[in-house]
């Protein structure tokens, strides 16, 4: 689970000269949040989001209407983007939480990936998603439990041989550190090939242990 | 619990409940095509006015995919990849449509925009990696300089990352490999090295022009591998252009076919191979040998006429003149590519009569081959050649004296040939098959062995031998612009050999040689064209006839259909057949395509380093007990059927020199199953193998016992 595998490799990019009516509209039709701005050899120069395409009214506001067309048409990417050395980006090689903290801590919404000066790829909160999803097998079939459990040491173990016991395999197991209970934990659990009311009659005999959302999806 | 996890997500398929992942509204930026292609349209400009050489040709590369654009030559698909690159000449201009690359539109952009915008983010391979390296430099300076000057890298790093890139490709050795020169290094090894260059930019679209057709199947079945292999692990979509049915089938997921500048069907590798429904596909489909097809059981039907020109193309629609289906209002309008079934595009008015089985192609050309069979009933032994060697000298390193060196082209070979029977031989390249075939024929003189043709000893070079037996034994080439005369008409290079052998009282000359020529297919009318004014299958056909003029016994044919588009290739090898039964000629016929050896061939010599390695009839080659390189080379041939399964052996390293061949079996150094021996087949490094009869016709040179080689499964097996 690193960058590597989660960003999207290839991705569109511009060139500094590109009129920036012309990068508005690429960006638009092909739902494009983020654009990274390559000179030669892919080098990344700069990075072009929806954010920096907004003119400023107060300057347009002591323009009149000529001088507004020329200057929208006059902009270039070079003019709008943010700089390669303001830009923060990532490597391929590190974990996928790591990258998203540094999304979280820094309030922004992606990350060119670069090596050596060069784009290889971009990975953004849409990726994140994807992973998370991924991550809690979303995409198949089965009924996910959530238990609130102790935060002890031993209790995931109670668990996890409760639910062998019953022959049961776990697609997918997430914890948190409950948000509204303090000192309690929250697991998450995605089991397949077994029904609702099966898992409750099994899992509510842990001692200790309590299930607190039971759905099928 | 983390090991039932994984356990439980391989025991889950894909079609085993989960949902993929749909056209989720977030997963927009994924699904813009690396490569889209609307209604593009190339003009050549000539003396004569524009030539349009691609018309209206759409396609869609997406991420990550492999796409194959396949065609005969002169189709125009080079010159499709050629407009992507802006590559086209200076006489080549895109006159409409629309190139997009990632969404960006190519067309109607200066150079330096072009370089900026595409970047480099294209790359392309070519057929010959020869061309595409420089000689005068090693190969270390040619791949750092992709670096160094595109993305000024330090020379050291550029220089780690390349020999990093090598190691990908699979290249041994590589950092001995940087500081060689190109001449140093294998065809295959020349081809890695070009594809690592190509991959060093790290593109988004890489494409492929033929890039295996110089190379051996072995090599190419390699190169080939790697190159799926890097399609995944770069997430790199690829276009590759191609002739071999073959090679697209095991290559890609999509496929357009290509006729004439345009593109006639377009569809997933499945539904153009097995549901194909346009009448060009479906021609080029009943046309090609599939592995396991025989002469007596199948037939190829050949494509009529020829590609029309570019300058002179039918009014309705461009393959009308030769299908086999065309009626009234296909010579009227030409017909649109319509979606037959979602994803499957044709440009055919009948498509979808041609894919619901409402329109057959015709079954009644198949001529009668029972006679053939009848006649081929004879035992008479026509050559035989005994212990056969053909030694090429080669200058000693030492300046003065040193012992003389020999390349071993042919070493201790024994053949015999039946008359109205064909001998195929198969084997690399380098293995000595042509040498075999220019010895019997006289072209090279043997160093040792017997020669015995009908009787007569034959073991002198051309020069000696008597008009009789030159008439006797005639040969066929490759390539047939080599061969034929450029300054002289077709009528008079037939008929030289006639009037040379006094085949025919010379009055009657040109009406042996307008004989001939109808029974060539050509007619009358090539008797005073010149070589230039014929197409490429058509001069083969000449050369055939010339070899044929003179009745001879033995025909002996090297590669005859290698260079020839596989419509052409049909109808060449149909001729070759009737040829024989018509005259109950006999033939030797050396091919690297094993389908078309299988198909050909009554009996099969499997060559390698200068010795056979197996002998027997066809169908015998073709199936357990195998002699391991055999079993190599079958699980490394092409197959035009994408439910082919194959099993998955490759030859690790290249030849070795003829000059030292390895000791003992010389397949050693490559062999497989040589692990199956007791104490790792030691006995083979020592000892030259024997040869182990399977049944009386059939035999294998190797150590192994037929035993273990009859429990081999078969190589081939179509999935249903």
């Amino acid at each position: 689970m690193l960058v590597r595998d989660y960003m999207t490799r290839h991705p569109m990019m511009g060139e500094p000269t590109m009129p920036i009516v012309e990068a508005q509209r690429y960006m638009w039709e092909h739902n494009l949040r983020h654009l990274p701005i390559v000179g030669d050899g892919k080098r990344l120069l700069g990075l072009v989001t929806r954010q920096t395409l907004l003119v400023d009214p107060g300057r347009l506001a002591s323009l009149d209407v000529w001088e507004i067309t020329s200057y929208l048409s006059g902009l270039t990417v070079k003019d709008v983007m943010v700089q390669a050395q303001d830009v923060i980006s990532t490597s391929s090689d590190v974990t996928i939480e790591e990258a998203a903290r540094t999304m979280v801590e820094n309030r922004i919404s992606c990350l060119p990936v670069i090596e050596a000066g060069v784009v290889v790829g971009i990975i953004t909160e849409t990726d994140m998603l994807c992973q998370l999803m991924e991550l809690m097998a979303t995409r198949a079939h089965g009924v996910r439990v959530t238990i609130q459990m102790p935060d002890v040491k031993g209790e995931l173990a109670k668990l996890v041989s409760a639910i062998s016991a019953q022959g049961w395999g776990i697609l997918a197991c997430g914890g948190v550190p409950a948000p509204k209970a303090p000192g309690k934990w929250e697991t998450v659990v995605k089991i397949r090939n077994v029904s609702k009311d099966d898992i409750v009659a099994a899992l509510s005999q842990i001692e200790g242990q309590e299930i607190i959302d039971v759905r099928e999806m | 619990m983390h090991e039932s996890h994984i356990q439980d997500n391989a025991q889950m398929g894909p079609s085993d409940g989960w949902i993929p992942l749909g056209k989720d509204p977030l997963q927009q930026p994924r699904d813009v095509p690396v490569l889209s292609v609307e209604r593009l349209a190339v003009s050549y400009e000539t003396r004569y006015g524009d030539v349009p050489a691609v018309r209206d040709v759409s396609f869609t590369v997406q991420r990550g995919e492999a796409y194959s654009i396949v065609g005969e030559s002169g189709c125009g698909k080079s010159t499709v990849a050629f407009s992507i690159v802006s590559f086209l000449g200076r006489n080549g201009k895109i006159v409409d449509g629309h190139v997009l690359f990632q969404g960006r539109d190519l067309v109607g952009h200066s150079e330096e925009e072009l370089r900026k915008l595409r970047g480099d983010r294209i790359s392309m391979v070519y057929q010959d990696p020869m061309q595409a390296l420089n000689p005068s430099l090693r190969i270390g300076e040619q791949l750092a300089e992709v670096l160094t000057v595109h993305r000024g890298i330090g020379q050291s790093e550029a220089e780690d990352r390349c020999i990093h890139m090598l190691e990908q490709v699979h290249m041994p050795d590589p950092a001995n490999v940087m500081r060689r020169y190109p001449h140093q290094i294998s065809g295959g090894q020349q081809q890695r090295v070009v594809i690592a260059m190509a991959l060093l930019n790290d593109p988004a679209l890489l494409i492929m022009d033929e890039p295996t057709t110089a190379l051996d199947v072995t090599v190419e079945a390699a190169v080939l591998d790697l190159v799926a292999e890097l399609q995944h692990k770069f997430d790199t979509a690829i276009m590759y252009i191609s002739h071999n049915l073959g090679v697209v089938a095991r290559v890609s997921d999509q496929v357009g076919v290509m006729y004439a500048g345009t593109m006639v069907e377009r569809a997933s590798v499945n539904d153009v191979y097995l549901r194909p429904s346009h009448p060009y596909t479906l021609g080029l489909m009943r046309c090609v040998p599939r592995l396991g097809m025989d002469k007596a059981a199948s037939y190829l039907y050949p494509i009529r006429g020829r590609v029309p020109s570019p300058r002179n193309l039918p009014p309705g629609c461009i393959f009308e003149p030769r299908c086999d289906f065309a009626r009234p209002v296909c010579r009227q309008k030409s017909p649109e590519m319509c979606e037959v079934e979602p994803e499957h595009w044709a440009r055919c008015h009948f498509a979808a009569e041609i894919l619901s089985g409402k329109l057959e192609p015709p079954q009644d050309a198949v001529p009668d081959l029972q006679a053939l069979a009848e006649r081929r009933a004879s035992d008479e032994t026509v050559l035989r050649v005994a212990r056969a060697k053909t030694y090429y000298e080669a200058p000693s390193k030492q300046l003065i004296g040193g012992e003389k060196q020999y390349v071993k082209a042919v070493d201790d070979v024994s053949v015999e040939m039946k008359r109205g029977h064909t001998l195929g031989i198969v084997g690399e390249s380098g293995c000595g098959k042509s040498t075999l075939v220019k010895t019997i024929i006289g072209l090279e003189s043997p160093t040792g062995g017997e020669f015995e043709f009908m009787g007569m000893d034959i073991s002198m070079p051309v020069s000696k031998r008597s008009l009789d037996l030159i008439k006797e034994l005639q040969m066929v080439f490759q390539n047939p612009d080599a061969t034929l005369n450029p300054s002289f008409s077709v009528g008079s290079q037939i008929g030289r050999p006639l009037r040379r052998f006094k085949a025919v009282p010379a009055h009657q000359v040109r009406d042996e040689v307008v004989r001939i020529l109808d029974l060539m297919r050509l007619g009358e009318n090539y008797y005073n064209r010149l070589p230039r004014q014929l197409s490429g299958g058509e001069k083969q056909r000449v050369g055939i006839a010339r070899a044929i003029a003179g009745r001879p016994e033995l025909v002996l044919c090297d590669e005859p259909v290698s260079a020839l588009d596989v419509s052409v290739q049909a109808a060449v090898l149909n001729l070759l057949l009737e040829v024989q039964q018509e005259m109950g000629t006999t033939m030797a016929f050396i091919a690297h395509d094993l389908s078309v050896v299988r198909f050909f061939c009554d009996t099969i010599a499997v060559m390698y380093l200068g010795q056979i390695v197996e002998f027997g009839p066809a169908e015998a080659i073709y199936a357990p007990p195998y002699h391991p390189y055999t079993e190599a080379l079958l699980s490394a041939v092409p197959i035009p059927d994408p439910r082919a399964a194959q099993k998955h052996i490759r030859l690790s390293g290249s030849v070795p020199s003829a000059l030292h061949p390895p000791s003992g079996c010389r397949f050693h150094t490559r062999c497989p199953r040589r692990l199956l021996l007791p104490d790792g087949g030691q006995i083979c490094t020592v000892e030259p193998p024997p040869w182990q009869r399977n049944t009386d016709e059939h035999r294998i040179f190797c150590h192994i016992p037929l035993d273990t080689l009859r429990q081999m499964d078969a190589v081939v097996t179509i999935q249903e």
